[in-house]
């Protein structure tokens, strides 16, 4: 899908047309930002609004993300940390002594 | 204070231009220093004159804005003066112009490298087939050089779009937060403006008010809804004011009468 973030009052105004007019590339339209079909039309409509608005229009390239194309260790932590007891214990402490991966390391290492 | 208007000087605290057509607008601006003629000294370097500088029955006033401003001509200071001081510094070292951005290159996919390869990786394979067989040798380490040479460039090509595409996105990124950060530190620095403007206020408000029953206009309950020449009068009355206000209303008896209420230099036009 497509990303396209509106950075100024302008920009997201004509965003705010662009959906509305083209309902049928939108998949879903949020305050200034809106995700558009990965198709050549919505492509079209994005570069409009590039072409007008330059650098206060920013396009990016979004790709789905399942549980699935995270690391085991990161899904296990996440399961493991909302099914905690205290809800007030924050992560660093809850994985200190745990089999858990630290937030730093996670921090430092791109998926 | 000194005035010299189509040729002839005037001189003193009440100057009375009625009757020969000068455009009170301009005489304020001249007040104001924005403009250099007719030449009048001396001329305000205080904000209050931004507001009330000339009096005239058209005019609109931010009765509070313009007070603070009188406020301001006593230098008289508040708590949020090195917050707003420390914001619009802040505000001014952060670039608002856009970057200009390195131009957008086409990627040379990467199926055209792997086809690359495997043409260099052919023609080497060429290579030793002919050497093995002591056959001349010539060509094909010509067509060796070749494939490898393009093969080097389209990579180096493609290098270079990958920085240029990181680039752009970096400089973009940048410009963005910056722009963000602008708009947090207007925020910031609006509020604490309209924080020291009510400090200012309230200070003069009694000053004000006793201001408004000395100049001539009518009265209201709330001294903040008088309407703006009598509002403009009383800021006027509680300002410090050298330099020269223009008047152009008729609701003192003559400009020197003016001048002791407002206690200013006055240009009555």
């Amino acid at each position: 899908m497509l990303l396209v973030v509106a950075h100024s009052r302008p920009a997201r105004r004509d965003l705010r047309n662009v959906c509305r007019a083209h309902e049928d590339c939108v998949v879903r339209q949020f305050g200034r930002a809106a995700l558009l079909s990965w198709t050549e039309f919505a492509a079209f409509q994005a570069l409009r609004l590039y072409e007008k608005h330059g650098i206060d229009v920013q396009l990016e390239r979004v790709v789905p993300f399942e549980p699935a194309d995270a690391p085991d260790d990161v899904r296990a932590a996440a399961r493991a940390y909302e099914d905690r007891d205290a809800p007030s214990t924050p992560y660093a402490r809850f994985a200190s002594g745990r089999d858990l991966p630290a937030p730093d390391e996670m921090r430092g290492t791109d998926l | 204070m000194r005035l010299t208007v189509r040729g002839t000087t005037y001189e003193g605290r009440a100057v009375d231009l009625r009757g020969l057509g000068v455009d009170g607008a301009t005489l304020a601006a001249a007040v104001r220093g924005d403009c250099c003629l007719p030449a009048v000294a001396p001329t305000a370097p205080s904000s209050v004159y931004d507001y009330c500088g000339h009096v005239h029955p058209e005019m609109g006033l931010r009765t509070r804005t313009a007070l603070a401003a009188a406020g301001r001509s006593h230098g008289y200071e508040t708590p949020h003066d090195d917050a707003i001081a420390d914001r619009r510094e802040r505000l001014a070292s952060l670039d608002p112009d856009e970057p200009s951005l390195p131009p957008a290159r086409d990627r040379v996919p990467q199926s055209t490298l792997a086809d690359l390869r495997e043409t260099a990786a052919t023609e080497r394979g060429r290579l030793t087939a002919r050497e093995a067989l002591d056959g001349d040798t010539d060509a094909a380490e010509q067509a060796v050089r070749e494939a490898t040479r393009t093969l080097s460039e389209r990579e180096t090509e493609r290098a270079a779009a990958e920085e240029s595409r990181r680039r752009r996105r970096e400089l973009a990124r940048a410009y963005r937060d910056r722009m963000a950060e602008r708009r947090r530190l207007a925020d910031a620095l609006a509020n604490r403006r309209r924080d020291a403007r009510e400090c200012l206020v309230d200070r003069l408000r009694d000053r004000y008010a006793a201001a408004l029953d000395a100049v001539p206009g009518p009265a209201p309950t709330d001294p903040f809804e008088a309407p703006p020449v009598t509002a403009a009068l009383a800021v006027l009355r509680v300002a410090r004011t050298e330099a020269p206000v223009v008047l152009e209303t008729a609701r003192f008896p003559d400009p020197a009468t003016a001048a002791d209420t407002l206690d200013a230099p006055i240009i009555r036009c």
